[in-house]
């Protein structure tokens, strides 16, 4: 038993202290593909919904007035399972490495896009312009009369 | 009887204010066998600061309030009765007996306080520290008396110069021994901190009491380990000696230092023993501290 | 006996009572039977053809064919074969014979189903409520189809927790709900006489979250891994694992060998730093912390490749149904094989202080006994059976993923103690160090994603075993309309392990009561309340939490 015991305070002190004095010390390193922080691209982001749909937490809610769309992320829900980065068609989502989230706000957690879609003649509902002009016309970046 | 004031301040003193500092090196060696950076050495300190500040929710049983009062009053008492480098301050005939009293005292505030807590925890820990307290005392009481019957006399100073005098005896060598064996069990440590077991009963006597009850609580624990120390490496290894104060006290401190090292290793590397396995084990440890006796008694 | 064999011994026995026999999927039988043979049945398989029972589901079918149904899965381990018992039942007022008095590891599952569906198990032992708090209005069954999954109904006043009263002359030790050696909430009502336990209760579920609710109503096919990877809050692959396969053997999806492969790979290294992660709780319960921060120093470098390889060092997030989403890149592997190679030099010499360290051994040998008899006759899995000398591991028996390809060896030993399950698990720990480096070796090329055309159709059934640190985890998907499942059904290792505890824990002492629980490696999740037991007048009382206030704020002295 004594040679157990021995053995255990050399195992014990050979590998030294290992705790890091994190975080009155720096963070350590992340490795590459970390899943950390939502953010959003919102110029790139066509309001397909596949986020939305894809959520295992359905925390992306999607709106619209007319031929406005909104997404709503309520970031405080999120697993940080990069579903919605995967699944988004436009790279417009993506997951960052930063992990230090915790806030006494929800709000500091909300992510707002909004996107200005085509609307229908018939129904009225929102839709991607088929053609990129269209869409230009549509976010008041082009003239209407195509020049 | 010479109650000599300065050194009486001195022993109250140290018991209550170094031993923190004991209190904080052993767990940052227990830190360090864990391979974590660990409190502070001065962590006690600001734990007990702490708790003095907080509130003192009182219980409706007045001698519940008492008991903690009672276990650090009777261990700083226990400290008047130490040689530390010198003479004891209340030392006298047959202080020896008196101290062991005390540190009874101390032991029976324990087990009240675990009974009056009215909590199932609080009974299973008092009855452990009754089983504990009734196998380690004897270990304590022959071991003294060991040295005693070498010395011819129940002062304790008398027995630290007689052995300082004689140097170490096989009876003497095998007290010693015995004593440190139960030392763990004394200051509540691994293998032995039962009574007090953390993960098994909550903290046992001491699960109702809380803010300023707790910190003499602990403060009484933790002047324990200077008070059981000091005695030990006086009686029993008073080598070197310069029959001058301070360098007398500078080293027993070292020397209880060097114990408090080894109590905190040990501590480190062993689990719980059951109540019964520790019983068992302290069995055996009192027949050989009752042989050491008996060879005491025939002269060697 | 082969499934053809078992068939006809089947229709022989239970002839026209038997409705239906088909093998669904390879060693899958799926049986249908009349509600009056269902006991008999269960005694059958149970007793005479020597099946292990794994979980009873009740499923609300009424949306379809007007009615419950409740499905018994049975295992015949050595031959590879998974038994379906359906039943159907009325579906205005579902009842059928409980399969308890006979299959007594059914209690729980039985209790189950009539607590969150409303199906009545007659003849059942100790039908008290299980699952739902004690102040859940009767007649709410949550996992009806027309209960709203986040309908929050008001409290009922003045109802309690009926616990079983202590023998003559013993009193009562509670360990929990909230407990050091708990890491959740769990209640355990020890009966004791001195320090020997007489006898125990248990009340658990404490934070029952409503998982199977949840998949088979808000999520889709997909989304569902990623809930069923937070049942556990250290096995989350082996659920997500278990939960596409069944999807996908429902389904008839099959999977890429690199997908399969990648799987193993992560179940295995799962298995590794769960079973470091026990060591360290069963040192800690034993007060020995020097292992509890050892054992997680070592098992460090594993989180830390987990998170290079999946993003995370505990939710994966790597299965979806049909394949996994990331790839173990070949840059990877020098730095799995260092971890590995690092792992296992420092496990071995901590295996190697353990079995000589003699206080230790002291704690554990001869603590929390169960006999072979016990541990077949309670279906217990995992560890704990074969500590107690049960040759079960549902890696070679039941394989998922690329075990047949990868197969384990598998580590018996007799004894049944705390110490037999403590070094299964070492051994196995360094068994799966080994299936690791086999299975990268062997890592075949390919895609990672199966191609599925079209949705899913509705009404298909598929089950999977895999086997977690814990034991073997059970799922059966039942598919349904919109993209999700129709029914979900989870069962735990920890399940048939908790209710092995009562027999372990008799006649031991309160001492070692911990660190019996603590070797079957419990994973529950729970919630609050304080009991207390007068030992005088024997006076049960409830308290809620102003009174509880209060009296703290008075003093310890409760009435």
């Amino acid at each position: 038993m004594l040679r157990s015991k021995l053995k255990e305070v050399w195992i014990c002190l050979k590998a030294g202290r290992v705790t890091l004095p994190y975080p009155l010390g720096p963070a350590p390193a992340l490795p590459e593909g970390f899943r950390g922080k939502v953010e959003v691209d919102a110029e790139a982001c066509i309001g397909c919904g596949a986020c939305a749909n894809a959520c295992p937490s359905r925390l992306i809610c999607i709106g619209d007035q007319g031929y406005r769309r909104t997404l709503d992320f309520h970031l405080e829900r999120c697993t940080y399972c990069a579903r919605c980065a995967e699944v988004c068609p436009e790279g417009a989502v993506f997951l960052t490495p930063e992990f230090e989230l915790a806030t006494g706000s929800r709000e500091d957690l909300h992510i707002r896009v909004e996107v200005y879609m085509a609307t229908c003649r018939r129904c009225g509902r929102c839709y991607r312009p088929a053609s990129p002009l269209d869409h230009l016309m549509v976010t008041g970046m082009r003239d209407g009369e195509g020049k | 009887m010479s109650l000599s004031l300065p050194m009486a301040i001195v022993n109250v003193g140290l018991a209550l204010l170094l031993s923190p500092l004991l209190e904080g090196i052993m767990r940052k060696l227990r830190a360090r066998i864990h391979s974590r950076i660990g409190p502070p050495v001065l962590q006690p300190y600001y734990d007990l600061l702490k708790l003095l500040g907080k509130e003192d929710l009182r219980a409706a049983d007045p001698w519940l309030g008492l008991a903690p009062i009672l276990a650090l009053a009777s261990t700083l008492t226990a400290s008047l009765l130490i040689p530390l480098g010198g003479e004891a301050p209340l030392g006298g005939a047959g202080d020896l007996l008196v101290f062991l009293y005390f540190v009874g005292i101390s032991a029976v505030a324990v087990i009240f306080m675990g009974m009056l807590s009215w909590s199932p925890y609080g009974f299973l820990g008092s009855s452990r520290e009754m089983m504990l307290y009734l196998t380690v005392e004897p270990v304590l009481f022959v071991a003294l008396i060991t040295a005693a019957v070498h010395a011819r006399s129940l002062r304790l100073y008398d027995l630290v110069l007689w052995n300082h005098a004689m140097g170490p005896q096989i009876s003497t060598v095998i007290a010693a021994i015995a004593f440190l064996v139960v030392l763990q069990a004394q200051l509540g440590r691994l293998p032995f901190d039962i009574a007090e077991a953390e993960t098994e009963i909550m903290g046992g006597p001491s699960i109702e009491i809380g803010g300023p009850r707790l910190a003499l609580f602990r403060w009484s624990v933790e002047a324990k380990l200077l008070v059981f120390t000091a005695l030990f490496v006086e009686v029993f290894v008073p080598w070197p000696k310069t029959f001058q104060l301070l360098p007398d006290l500078g080293l027993t401190l070292g020397k209880v230092l060097l114990i408090v090292v080894i109590v905190a290793g040990i501590d480190a590397v062993n689990p719980r023993l059951r109540i019964d396995q520790a019983l068992v084990f302290f069995f055996g440890v009192t027949m050989v501290s009752l042989a050491g006796l008996a060879l005491a008694l025939v002269g060697s | 006996m082969t499934i053809a064999e078992l068939q006809a011994q089947l229709t022989e026995r239970f002839g026209e009572d038997l409705t239906r026999m088909e093998e669904r999927a390879p060693g899958k039988l799926s049986l249908t039977v009349q509600p009056k043979v269902v006991r008999a049945l269960a005694a059958y398989l149970f007793t005479e053809i020597d099946c292990r029972y794994v979980v009873s589901a009740g499923l609300d079918r009424r949306e379809g064919s007007q009615e419950f149904a409740v499905v018994h899965f049975f295992a015949r381990d050595p031959e590879r074969i998974a038994i379906d018992v359906n039943v159907f039942l009325d579906g205005g007022n579902p009842q059928v014979d409980s399969i308890t008095p006979v299959v007594p590891a059914a209690n729980w599952a039985e209790r189950e189903f009539a607590e969150l569906l409303g199906i009545t198990p007659l003849g059942h032992p100790d039908p008290r409520k299980l699952v739902l708090a004690d102040d859940w209005p009767t007649g709410m069954h949550p996992l009806r189809k027309d209960f709203p999954h986040d309908l929050r109904p008001e409290p009922v006043e003045g109802v309690a927790f009926e616990p079983k009263e202590p023998p003559p002359g013993a009193t009562v030790v509670p360990i929990g709900p909230y407990f050091p050696v708990l890491k959740e909430p769990a209640y355990f009502r020890l009966f004791v006489e001195g320090e020997q336990v007489v006898g125990c209760d248990y009340r658990g579920f404490y934070v029952h979250r409503g998982i199977e609710k949840l998949g088979d109503s808000v999520l889709t096919y997909n989304q569902i891994p990623f809930l069923a990877e937070r049942i556990c809050g250290i096995c989350g692959f082996v659920h997500s694992t278990c939960y596409c396969e069944a999807t996908e053997e429902a389904a008839g999806i099959e999977v890429p060998p690199r997908a399969r492969y990648i799987r193993t790979i992560m179940l295995e290294l799962e298995r590794i730093h769960s079973h470091l992660l026990w060591l360290g709780i069963a040192g800690h319960i034993l007060g020995f912390d020097t292992i509890l921060m050892q054992a997680w120093r070592i098992r460090e470098p594993v989180m830390w490749l987990c998170e290079q390889i999946s993003g995370s060092r505990k939710n994966y997030g790597m299965n979806l149904v049909g394949g996994v989403r990331r790839d173990i890149p070949p840059e990877l592997h020098p730095k799995i094989e260092e971890v590995l190679a690092r792992v296992e030099q420092e496990a071995r010499a901590i295996v190697g202080v353990v079995a000589g360290d003699t206080p230790l051994v002291m704690r554990l040998k001869g603590v929390g006994p169960l006999s072979r008899e016990d541990a077949i006759r309670l279906c217990v899995v995992g560890p704990t059976a074969r500590g107690s000398g049960v040759d079960l591991d549902a890696r070679r028996d039941h394989p998922c993923a690329a075990y047949r390809e990868v197969p384990p060896k598998v580590i018996v030993r007799e004894e049944g103690d705390a110490l037999a399950r403590t070094l299964v698990r070492l051994e196995e720990l360094l068994e799966s160090i080994a299936l690791v480096r086999t299975a990268l070796a062997q890592l075949p090329p390919g895609p990672l994603m199966a191609t599925c055309d079209g949705a899913i159709r509705a009404g298909l059934e598929g089950s999977c075993f895999v086997e977690a640190p814990r034991g073997e985890d059970f799922h059966y998907v039942l598919t349904g309309e919109g993209n999700r499942p129709l029914r979900w059904r989870v069962r735990a290792p920890s399940y048939p392990n908790l209710q092995a505890i009562p027999t372990m824990i008799q006649g031991q002492m309160v001492a070692d009561v911990p660190i019996a629980l603590g070797s079957i490696d419990p994973c529950f999740s729970c919630t609050e309340r304080l009991e207390t037991v007068d030992v005088h007048t024997g006076a049960v009382l409830v308290y809620g939490q102003e009174e509880l206030l209060r009296m703290t704020r008075e003093g310890g002295r409760c009435r």
